[in-house]
C-alpha cells in the first residue's frame, strides 16, 4: 500500500476537458464512468514503464504475425506494424443493442434500395432521391440491372463508420459497402489484448468476437449457386495490397482458398482455380478487388488483377460474388445524405441511427453555403476513401481552401460537406508517458446473407496525432480493442 | 492445390535451404583462415574468391568490389540487397513467397521465417567480423528451426512433397557446387602421396560446411583423403547432405506428388528424377574420376536443373491461355534451363501490378 501511494496515479494527471468534448470514459473531469471504474483502478496500478513492457508484448506479437504494412517509396520497403493502443473501448451492452438495431436497419433499407436500383427504379420513379445522382454515379453499373444475385442481396460485408458527437449521440459518418476492410484488426486486437492483459478479462464480462470467420463463411456458403458443398475462395489483389494480410488472415480462418486473378480461369461461364492436378470448380468469391479491376473485359481493359469472363459467368447465375457487384453506388458520399429518406421509403421508419447533416455542393443554395463556410465545415469527395480527398475546415490553410473552392465549383456533384463534428475522445497511452484524450470512431462488421447478423464489437480507431480529427491508417491513426460488455 | 501456391512452396523451401548453405560456407571458411593464419601466410583472395564461384555471382560481385577480401566477400553473401543469392534476399524471397501463401503454410512456420527475416534486417553489418560464428550459428538454427517447425507441424499432403522438392533438389544442387569448387582448389596443391596437415584441415573444413566430419568418421575413421570424401559427399545413401541422399529423397518427394510408383512413371519430372536416382546408385567414385569431377558435377548440375523444369511444367504453369508474362517467364525458364547457371525465381508477376494493389482499399 506505501509504495503505491508512492507514486501518482496515471489517470491523476489525465485531462479529459469534458467542456469540450464527449470523453468515453469520464463523465466530467473527475467522474469516470461506470462501465470503466475497474479499467481505471486497473491501469492505475501500473507504472508507465510497466504499461509500456505490456505494449513491447503486443507488438512483437504483431511484428512476428505479420502484421504489418510497408512504407513505400524507398528501397528499403520499411514496415511498420499499425499502432494499437493499449486501452480497450468499452461499450455497454444496451448501447450495444441500440446500434445493432440501428445497423440492421439501415443496412437493410440499403439492400432494398439497391435491389430497386438494379431492377424497377421506382425510389427514382417516386423522386425521391434524384435520378440523375443514381444513374450519374460512376458507381452505378448500368450492365447489371434486371440481375438477380442470390438470395437477393447485394451487400454481405459492410462496415460502417460510427462516431459520437459532443453529446455523445452516435451518428453513421459513411457507409462502406463495397470492400470495407479491418476487421482482421478487430481479431487479433482482441488477441493481442489478452496476451498482454490475460487478467483484465476476468474482470469485466466481454461479448466474445471469435466467431466471426464462421459467420463469414457460413453467409458465403448461403449465397452459392449449387448449395450443398459449395467451394468457396478470397480473391486478393495480391501481396503488396494493404489489406493483404487480412485477406490471408481471413481464408485461413475460414479454411478456404486465397487465389490470386491469376489462379482463376473461366471456360463456358464457369470459373476455375488452377491446381496441381487440374482445373477446380469454384462456385463463391469473397473478392476484395474492386469492381473497376474484376474483369478486365467489362471493366479497366489494363487491369492486371482480374479474370476475363468473370462477369460473364456472374450473370449466367454461376458464381457468386460478395459483395455483388456496383454496390459502392449506395456508398457515394452525396447519395449518403439520403439514406434518412431511404430507410423511410423501404421501410416506413424512421432512423435509429442518425445521419451527419450534410450539405450537397450539388445544390446551389448549398454550395454557396458551404464556399461561404470552408473554415468551418469538412469537405469531401464523393468517391474517396481512406481519408483522401479531404478538406477538414478548422485544420486548413487558406491555400487548401482556395483550390477545394476551385474544385468545388468546377465538379459540384463530386463534392459534400459536413459541419466538423467534435468526434468523441477516449485515453490512449501516448508517447509521453501519459494518457492523452484522442479522437476515435467505430466500425462495427455487418455481415448479410439469409439474414442480418453483427458480431458484438469492431474496430476502434484512434487518431493518434494530437488533435487530428482523421482515424485513418494511411493518416496516422492507429486502433484499440473493443469491448461490447452483456449488460 | 492451386499451383500458384505449390510454386511458392517449392521456392519458399528452396530459398531457405540456400540461404543456409551460404551460411555454413562462409562460417566454415571463416574457421578455416583462422587455422591456417596459425601456420602459414595466406593469400586470403584464394580462400574467399571460391564462395562467389559457389554462388555463380563473380561478375555481379566485380561490379561492386575490386578485391576478394573476407569482409568484402562476406557482406556480399550476407548483406547485399543487390545480390539476389545473397542471405539477406534469399531469406526475404522465401519470405515474399510464404506471404503470398500464408493461409495455407502453418502460422509458426509464417512467424519463424519472419523472425529470421527481421533478425537479418536489423543486425549490425560489423557482426561478420566481431561474432561471425554466433552469426552463422543463429542463420542455421533459424532454418533447422524453420524445417523443424515444419516437421512438426504441417500436414503431410501435396504441399508438405513440394516443401521436400524444393529443399532437397537445392541442397544438391549446393552440395554439388560446394564439392566442385572446393575440389578445384584443393586437388590442384595436394600431393596424393603424403597429405600435409594444411591439406588435412581443409578437407575436414569441407566436410565440416556440410556438418559432415562427425558422420565421416564413424564410417572412415580417422583418413581424410580426397577420394573418400567425395565418395561421401556424392555418393552416401545415408548421410542427409550427400548428394545421392539429396536425390532419393527428392524422387519420393515428386513420386508422391505424382503418385508414381517404382518402374513407372507419370510426369516427366519423375522420368529424369528416376533416371538420375538409378545412375548414382550404380556409379562409384572412380567412375566420376574417369569422367573428370568437375564436368561430372557440371553435368550433374544440369540435370538437377532439368528436374526442376519438368516440375515447372507439370505442375505450375497450368495454363490455358497465353498471356505476356507467360510467354516472357518461358523465355526466362529457357535460357536458365540450358546452363548450370542459378535459377532464381522472384515474385515478378506480381511487380509490376503493385500499385494496382494497393489502389485497393476502402
Amino acid at each position: 500500500m506505501l509504495v503505491e501511494n508512492s507514486r501518482p496515479h496515471l489517470f491523476d494527471i489525465y485531462n479529459p476537458q469534458t467542456s469540450r468534448f464527449f470523453d468515453e470514459m469520464f463523465a466530467t473531469d473527475s467522474t469516470v464512468r461506470e462501465h470503466y471504474e475497474t479499467i481505471l483502478t486497473l491501469f492505475n496500478e501500473l507504472s508507465p514503464a510497466e504499461i509500456e513492457a505490456r505494449k513491447q508484448i503486443v507488438n512483437v506479437f504483431f511484428l512476428n504475425q505479420g502484421i504489418t504494412f510497408t512504407v513505400y517509396g524507398n528501397n528499403e520497403g520499411v514496415e511498420r506494424i499499425f499502432p494499437f493502443d493499449i486501452i480497450p473501448r468499452i461499450v455497454p451492452g444496451a448501447e450495444w443493442d441500440m446500434l445493432e438495431r440501428g445497423l440492421t436497419q439501415r443496412i437493410t433499407a440499403l439492400n432494398l434500395f439497391l435491389f430497386d436500383l438494379y431492377h424497377d427504379q421506382k425510389i427514382l420513379r417516386d423522386k425521391v432521391v434524384p435520378a440523375e445522382l443514381v444513374l450519374g454515379s460512376k458507381h452505378f453499373r448500368r450492365e447489371f440491372v434486371g440481375v438477380n444475385p442470390p438470395l437477393g442481396v447485394y451487400i454481405h460485408i459492410t462496415g460502417s463508420d460510427i462516431i459520437r458527437d459532443k453529446e455523445g449521440a452516435y451518428l453513421v459518418l459513411e457507409d462502406n459497402l463495397r470492400c470495407p476492410s479491418g476487421v482482421s484488426y478487430m481479431l487479433q486486437n482482441r488477441q493481442a489484448m489478452k496476451r498482454a492483459f490475460p487478467t483484465m478479462f476476468g474482470n469485466y464480462r466481454v461479448r466474445p468476437i471469435e466467431n466471426y470467420p464462421q459467420e463469414l463463411a457460413s453467409i458465403l456458403q448461403q449465397i452459392a449457386p449449387s448449395g450443398e458443398k459449395a467451394s468457396i475462395t478470397l480473391l486478393t489483389p495480391g501481396i503488396y495490397n494493404s489489406a493483404y494480410f487480412e485477406h490471408s488472415f481471413l481464408a485461413r480462418q475460414m479454411g478456404i482458398d486465397l487465389v490470386e486473378g491469376r489462379d482463376l480461369v473461366v471456360n463456358d461461364n464457369r470459373v476455375y482455380t488452377r491446381t496441381t492436378r487440374g482445373l477446380k470448380r469454384v462456385d463463391v468469391i469473397y473478392r476484395r478487388v474492386d469492381d473497376d479491376f474484376l474483369d478486365p473485359l467489362v471493366f479497366r481493359s489494363d487491369s492486371r488483377l482480374g479474370i476475363p469472363g468473370l462477369i460473364n459467368a456472374y450473370r449466367a447465375g454461376n458464381v457468386a460474388l460478395a459483395n455483388a457487384i456496383g454496390t459502392g453506388v449506395a456508398d457515394d458520399k452525396v447519395i449518403y445524405s439520403f439514406v434518412p429518406k431511404i430507410i423511410k421509403y423501404y421501410l416506413n421508419e424512421d432512423p435509429l441511427l442518425p445521419n451527419v447533416p450534410t450539405y450537397l455542393a450539388s445544390n446551389p443554395g448549398e454550395l454557396s453555403y458551404i464556399l461561404a463556410n470552408l473554415d468551418k465545415l469538412v469537405v469531401k469527395a464523393a468517391n474517396e476513401s481512406g481519408g483522401y480527398g479531404m478538406l477538414v475546415g478548422p485544420h486548413s490553410t487558406q491555400a487548401q481552401r482556395d483550390e477545394f473552392a476551385a474544385m468545388l465549383k468546377a465538379d459540384p456533384r463530386n463534392y459534400i460537406a459536413q459541419p466538423t463534428i467534435a468526434l468523441s475522445r477516449h485515453p490512449a497511452f501516448a508517447n509521453d508517458n501519459s494518457f492523452t484524450g484522442c479522437h476515435i470512431d467505430l466500425r462495427p462488421y455487418v455481415l448479410y446473407g439469409e439474414s442480418v447478423k453483427i458480431v458484438p464489437g469492431g474496430l476502434t480507431r484512434v487518431a493518434l496525432t494530437p488533435g487530428s480529427l482523421v482515424v485513418n491508417s494511411s493518416q496516422g491513426g492507429g486502433s484499440k480493442d473493443t469491448w461490447v460488455l452483456f449488460t | 492445390m492451386l499451383s500458384r501456391v505449390a510454386e511458392s512452396m517449392f521456392w519458399m523451401s528452396r530459398y531457405i535451404e540456400r540461404a543456409e548453405n551460404t551460411a555454413r560456407f562462409l562460417d566454415v571458411n571463416f574457421h578455416l583462415l583462422l587455422d591456417l593464419d596459425k601456420i602459414t601466410d595466406v593469400d586470403s583472395r584464394a580462400y574467399w574468391e571460391p564462395l562467389i564461384m559457389v554462388t555463380d555471382d563473380r561478375e555481379r560481385f566485380l561490379t561492386l568490389h575490386n578485391e576478394f577480401t573476407a569482409a568484402a566477400v562476406s557482406d556480399f553473401l550476407v548483406f547485399n540487397r543487390n545480390n539476389p543469392n545473397s542471405i539477406f534476399s534469399c531469406i526475404a524471397l522465401a519470405r515474399e513467397n510464404a506471404r503470398s501463401i500464408i493461409e495455407t503454410i502453418a502460422s509458426e512456420m509464417w512467424e519463424q521465417i519472419n523472425r529470421l527475416y527481421h533478425f537479418l534486417n536489423t543486425a549490425d553489418h560489423d557482426i561478420l567480423q566481431t561474432d561471425p560464428y554466433n552469426f552463422y550459428q543463429a542463420i542455421k538454427n533459424g532454418s533447422h528451426l524453420f524445417q523443424g517447425i515444419t516437421d512438426a507441424t504441417f500436414s503431410r499432403g501435396v504441399a508438405w512433397d513440394f516443401v521436400q522438392a524444393g529443399r532437397y533438389l537445392e541442397r544438391a544442387d549446393n552440395t554439388s557446387r560446394l564439392v566442385d569448387v572446393k575440389y578445384h582448389l584443393l586437388s590442384n596443391s595436394s600431393n596424393k602421396d603424403e597429405m600435409d596437415p594444411i591439406d588435412n584441415i581443409q578437407w575436414m573444413a569441407v566436410l565440416k560446411s556440410c556438418s559432415a566430419l562427425e558422420a565421416f568418421r564413424k564410417v572412415y575413421l580417422s583418413r581424410i583423403e580426397p577420394e573418400t570424401v567425395m565418395q561421401y559427399l556424392v555418393l552416401d545413401q545415408n548421410f542427409p547432405r550427400s548428394i545421392y541422399f539429396c536425390v532419393q529423397m527428392l524422387q519420393e518427394a515428386l513420386w508422391h506428388i505424382s503418385g508414381s510408383r517404382h518402374r513407372e512413371f507419370a510426369t516427366n519430372a519423375d522420368r529424369l528424377v528416376g533416371k538420375l536416382e538409378a545412375e548414382l546408385n550404380y556409379t562409384t567414385i572412380e567412375d566420376i574420376y574417369q569422367q573428370g569431377l568437375h564436368a561430372w558435377l557440371e553435368e550433374l548440375q544440369k540435370k538437377l536443373a532439368r528436374i526442376g523444369d519438368q516440375v515447372y511444367e507439370s505442375y505450375f504453369s497450368y495454363h490455358t491461355f497465353l498471356d505476356n508474362e507467360d510467354v516472357a517467364l518461358a523465355a526466362q525458364r529457357q535460357n536458365t534451363g540450358s546452363s548450370s547457371s542459378r535459377v532464381s525465381r522472384a515474385v515478378w508477376s506480381q511487380l509490376d501490378s503493385s500499385e494496382q494493389q494497393q489502389q485497393q482499399q476502402q
